[in-house]
């Protein structure tokens, strides 16, 4: 054996950046991005749903399988009106913001901690609450790729924050290049990579550096003394130069006359020439004032590179984190080409990947590990759990429960991110999505859908729980427990599972009984629906089957 | 000088010593060809991520009026900086640190990173964490390799028969890439070893040969190991109490709260990691008083926990078996930003504790220039895989020849343990010494060393930590040495030239190249 290969698969080597290496070998995936043409039915619709938007359930699938994949797309990208903004849930003493309305564009009163914690409180469950809201789009899954692309954390003003996500909001599926110029001077961003410090008499680079190796056309290899082939150390310094002169406006601010934005000081604006690298063909950039930063950005999109960088990103977080060869030459290579061609409008190309033969292919179908958001989501929206609506404070403090108690031991935490790069699941290899998945998360998971299915979450004197008896009576056959056992495994597993498994798990729904028992318990409580014992006798079986299906490692995948 | 051996320079004219001698390593022949579970011992991995500011937590005096140029707006004053001899001083709040360092259990590595650094956090993590060198991407950890080499079928058939315990825990929620294996990571994440709840499994048959089923198995297993590897956590844990009280408000000591009770419990985990995150110190690395801020809150978690974790292994009469190390995946730059911080940099001290280590300093102060560019950084004395290498072998007796073919074929022995190691050394070398003129230069360099007969490393790097050019990389017969460098096309600016001999003897020299 060639020493030298097998000390190559040993280390796991392998020559650029950008082809990742996986652990384990796995056939390949030969289909590109040529539409897709053959049958639309449940089994695509669900996989489509799956990928594309939050916990569908088993109507949103199946009535999607009925339109057609055209229309299903159209229904994906359809220009919704934006989710009404957060408001106040209950504090009485906010003088500018009665409860119910929104706090989103009013002052902070001087030394009233109290009105940071209601907003905060009011953010956080309202992104829950939005997430919960939303039917079949494609939008809150963008914008929460783009949060994990355009990273902020741990910016201290729920205002600040408000405008970031609506902004990213606004551009789920818009123009990359514009986003990218709106994302250099929005005020939460000029604070978190402290473009607010970066001034003429002392370049800060934070921000440069990120936007050329996070943001828009990523690193490559290092192929000489500070140059990674896309840029070098120097342009890095030279951005930072460009991008002087920002400042956010109106943090925690108690004026009115201060709102939240950003402004250009001239005078801290370094007004020098500044000049790239070859990488950048050794452009001059003379000063432009407050629209030296755009044009910069225009420069830097004029490299096909850029491209590339968001089709992978886009890429790992819809298909599958592993880009070979075969990927890079089929799918990655031509969606480029029409992000290209469409000036960087992001819908062309991520359409013609969700359209795409490559996309429905068998092979990836299931090998994602859902995300923590995707996770408690297949919970609380593919099994249609209820919230409350009459209490406004009610509502708030349960949508806040699942922001606050189950999403951060999980490791997914809105607007909190571990690092500039984002959720390691989507970068760190090898190993990517099984990031999610650890001796730690696992029985933090487990215990999640264990809790939503047996006892439910109390706030308030509400509970929220999934239920098991409305989810029964929605199947074709819920009589038959073979039927039953099949039709639940479609809605909430994304591959068939085995005979085994499909006898183990009736075992827990009828323990040492023969099939026509079910039909006999099931027919009795549907013919006496209000007869608590008939009903306690068959949600008991349920709730048992339910933990043991979301116990299983099939649940985890998508 | 008790039990105090110092490797130290005072200054840029002494030779490295130990105990007056140059010393070099003289590897045992091993029957352990990696990290094996023969040998009790533990070590125990301190991520600093972010990227600690080195010259901040321990400020070469020497260089002091320097720094005070290039960084006054965060630097500490004098008075209230730790000295602790040898031109050098700590933090004002590392107190506990300070102690360690007095009792002989300290070593620091002066300057450790790698040619060519990169100063992307993410790139330059994987760097540190996979061993790898700056231009190749190695996607298996440096530990992971190691125990992969005795146990390549890992994770199948783990746990079980003579190892029944984790080869590596992380705390916290994620793995620690340093254990990547090629086909799994060899350690187990947990954050409390008391609360090890066991997960409910899926019968199933053998999954597809698909990303699916692939998938699919990496759960399964990851279900299998928690539950197997769970109870016996929980059991060495319950086996042992602390005896030293570590603060809640701490979150490095309660992370090593729990290695404590695992080492003491009887657990024959191999290595344990733990985080202490935010040192990406870009503005307020100070606050209004440069004795406070973030940097000063992170070096005082860091000092307290450490101090009272090495406290406890004593009281628990493990602290032998036990060797704690930092590392971080770069330094910072030497000038500082208008914004109270800096920016992303090089080479950084690295920081060993425990009764085995070599105590004191290892290698030269860092030479600052009187002013460096605004890109310039702490020029690498020490690569970061010699450290590896000298603790696999001294610790963990992995031969010499497998620490070349797992980590860096260019290994290069630093005798950073000194009670407890495995290997002896040879003192009959030469002393290090090395005479560049003229300074600053224009065109030529004349370079004039000594060496024994032994390997000779020289090359010469910019302010940025890139690597220009190898002048020497072979060995050369005992005796004087000299050569010219042709720096003509060099631009103007500083240059370090870094010789590198057997033993860990190594020395750089900065140099200035005019106009």
């Amino acid at each position: 054996m060639d020493r030298r290969t097998t000390l190559a698969t040993f280390f796991g080597q392998k020559s650029t950046d950008q082809a990742a290496v996986t652990a384990t070998a796995k056939p390949p995936v030969m289909s590109g991005l040529s539409p897709y043409t053959g049958p639309f039915e449940y089994e695509q619709a669900a996989h489509l749903l799956r990928r594309a938007m939050f916990g569908p359930t088993y109507q949103q699938i199946r009535a999607s399988a009925d339109a057609g994949l055209d229309a299903t797309i159209d229904q994906l990208f359809a220009d919704n009106p934006l989710p009404p903004p957060p408001v106040n849930h209950y504090y009485q003493d906010d003088p500018n913001v009665p409860i119910g309305e929104p706090w989103i564009d009013a002052p902070y009163i001087q030394g009233v901690q109290a009105i940071a914690n209601y907003r905060n409180q009011s953010l956080a469950g309202w992104t829950i609450g939005t997430l919960l809201a939303e039917g079949v789009s494609l939008r809150e899954k963008m914008t929460l790729f783009w949060h994990n692309h355009y990273v902020i954390s741990d910016i201290n003003d729920p205002k600040f924050v408000y405008r970031y996500i609506t902004m990213l909001r606004q551009n789920a599926w818009g123009n990359f290049r514009e986003l990218t110029k709106m994302v250099t001077i929005d005020p939460a961003m000029l604070r978190y990579l402290n473009g607010r410090d970066n001034i003429a008499a002392a370049p800060n680079e934070n921000y440069a550096r990120e936007l050329l190796e996070l943001f828009t056309i990523g690193k490559g290899p290092a192929v000489g003394p500070g140059d990674y082939t896309n840029y070098t150390e120097d342009d890095v310094v030279q951005m930072a130069r460009v991008l002087t002169g920002w400042r956010d406006t109106g943090f925690n601010s108690a004026n009115p006359a201060n709102p939240v934005g950003a402004i250009f000081i001239n005078n801290r604006h370094d007004q020098e020439v500044k000049q790239l690298s070859h990488r950048f063909d050794n452009v001059v950039i003379t000063n432009m004032g407050n629209e030296e930063y755009a044009h910069l950005i225009d420069i830097i999109f004029s490299k096909d590179e850029c491209a590339r960088f968001i089709c992978r990103k886009l890429y790992r977080w819809f298909v599958y984190y592993l880009i070979d060869d075969q990927v890079e030459a089929d799918v990655i290579a031509p969606m480029s080409q029409i992000l290209i061609a469409n000036d960087y409008e992001i819908r062309p190309a991520l359409e013609a990947l969700l359209r795409s033969e490559h996309f429905f292919d068998m092979l990836n179908m299931g090998p994602m590990i859902k995300s923590p958001v995707d996770f408690i989501l297949s919970v609380l929206k593919t099994m249609e759990v209820d919230f409350p609506t009459a209490n406004l404070n009610q509502t708030y403090r349960l949508w806040l429960r699942f922001f606050r108690d189950a999403l951060p031991p999980m490791q997914q935490v809105y607007y909190a991110l571990p690092s500039v790069a984002g959720w390691k699941a989507y970068y760190q290899e090898p190993v990517f999505y099984r990031n999610w998945i650890s001796s730690a998360t696992l029985p933090i998971r487990m215990q999640f859908t264990t809790t939503m299915i047996m006892q439910g979450v109390t706030q308030l004197g509400a509970t929220v729980k999934v239920d098991v008896l409305k989810l029964v009576s929605q199947l074709d056959d819920p009589f038959d427990p073979n039927a039953l056992l099949d039709e639940f495994s479609k809605i909430f597993l994304p591959q068939p599972i085995t005979q085994g498994q499909k006898d183990a798990l009736k075992e827990v729904l009828i323990p040492g009984l023969p099939d026509f028992e079910w039909t006999v318990e099931y027919s009795d409580y549907v013919n006496n629906p209000n007869d608590p014992n008939l009903a306690a006798a068959v949600e008991t079986k349920l709730r048992n089957l339910f933990v043991a299906m979301t116990s299983m490692p099939e649940f985890y995948l998508s | 000088m008790k039990r105090r051996k110092f490797i130290q320079t005072t200054g840029l004219s002494l030779p490295v010593l130990l105990n007056g001698f140059s010393v070099r390593a003289m590897p045992k022949s091993s029957i352990f060809s990696a990290i094996s579970g023969e040998n009790d011992r533990v070590l125990v991995l301190i991520q600093l991520n972010g990227g600690n500011d080195g010259l901040a937590m321990i400020t070469p005096l020497d260089q002091y009026d320097k720094l005070g140029n290039a960084r006054g707006n965060i630097l500490i004053p004098e008075s209230s900086l730790l000295d602790v001899g040898f031109n050098n001083a700590f933090h004002p709040t590392m107190t506990g640190l300070k102690s360690v360092f007095d009792d002989g259990k300290m070593s620091v590595v002066q300057s450790v990173g790698y040619p060519n650094q990169n100063r992307s956090h993410f790139r330059s993590s994987d760097i540190w964490t996979s061993g790898s060198p700056a231009d190749e991407v190695w996607t298996t950890g440096w530990l992971g390799r190691n125990f992969e080499k005795d146990h390549p079928a890992y994770p199948e058939g783990y746990p079980g028969g003579d190892y029944p315990d984790p080869f590596a825990i992380t705390i916290g929620s994620l793995v620690s890439e340093t254990c990547q294996g090629s086909i799994a990571n060899f350690s187990l994440a947990i954050n409390d070893p008391f609360n090890l709840n066991p997960l409910a499994d899926s019968a199933g048959s053998m999954p597809p040969n698909t990303p699916y089923g692939n998938e699919l198995t990496f759960l399964r297993e990851t279900i299998e190991q928690t539950n197997a590897y769970g109870e016996v956590i929980t059991a060495a844990a319950g086996n042992a109490a602390n005896m030293v009280s570590y603060p809640d408000d701490n979150r490095l000591a309660q992370q090593l709260k729990n290695v404590a009770l695992m080492i003491a419990g009887g657990l024959q985990t191999k290595v344990y990691i733990v985080n202490l995150g935010g040192f990406d110190t870009h503005a307020n690395q100070v606050a209004d008083s440069p004795l406070l801020g973030e940097h000063a809150s992170l070096l005082q978690t860091l000092s307290d926990a450490v101090s009272l974790f090495l406290e406890d292994l004593k009281l628990l009469g493990v602290d032998q078996r036990v060797l704690t190390m930092t590392f971080s995946e770069f330094g910072r730059r030497i000038r500082s930003n208008e914004s109270l911080g800096t920016d992303h940099g090089d080479a950084a001290p690295l920081m060993l504790f425990g009764p085995c280590v070599a105590p004191g300093f290892i290698g030269d102060n860092p030479e600052i220039p009187t002013n460096p560019d605004v890109q310039e950084a702490v020029a690498m004395q020490y690569d970061f895989r010699n450290v590896y290498g000298s603790v696999m072998m001294d610790w963990f007796d992995v031969a010499e020849e497998d620490v070349k073919s797992l980590l860096f074929s260019d290994f290069s022995h630093i005798p950073v343990i000194a009670g407890c190691s495995t290997v002896s050394t040879d003192e009959s070398l030469p002393e290090l010494d090395i005479r560049l003129s003229p300074n600053p230069f224009a065109g030529q360099v004349n370079i004039a060393f000594a060496s024994g007969n032994e390997h000779v490393r020289l090359s010469v790097f910019n302010g940025m930590g890139q690597e220009l050019a190898v002048l020497i990389n072979k060995k050369l017969p005992a005796g004087n040495h000299q050569l010219t460098y042709d720096g003509s096309g060099l631009a103007s600016g500083h240059y370090y030239f870094h010789l590198r001999l057997d033993g860990g003897r190594q020395k750089v020299k900065m140099m200035m190249k005019g106009r």
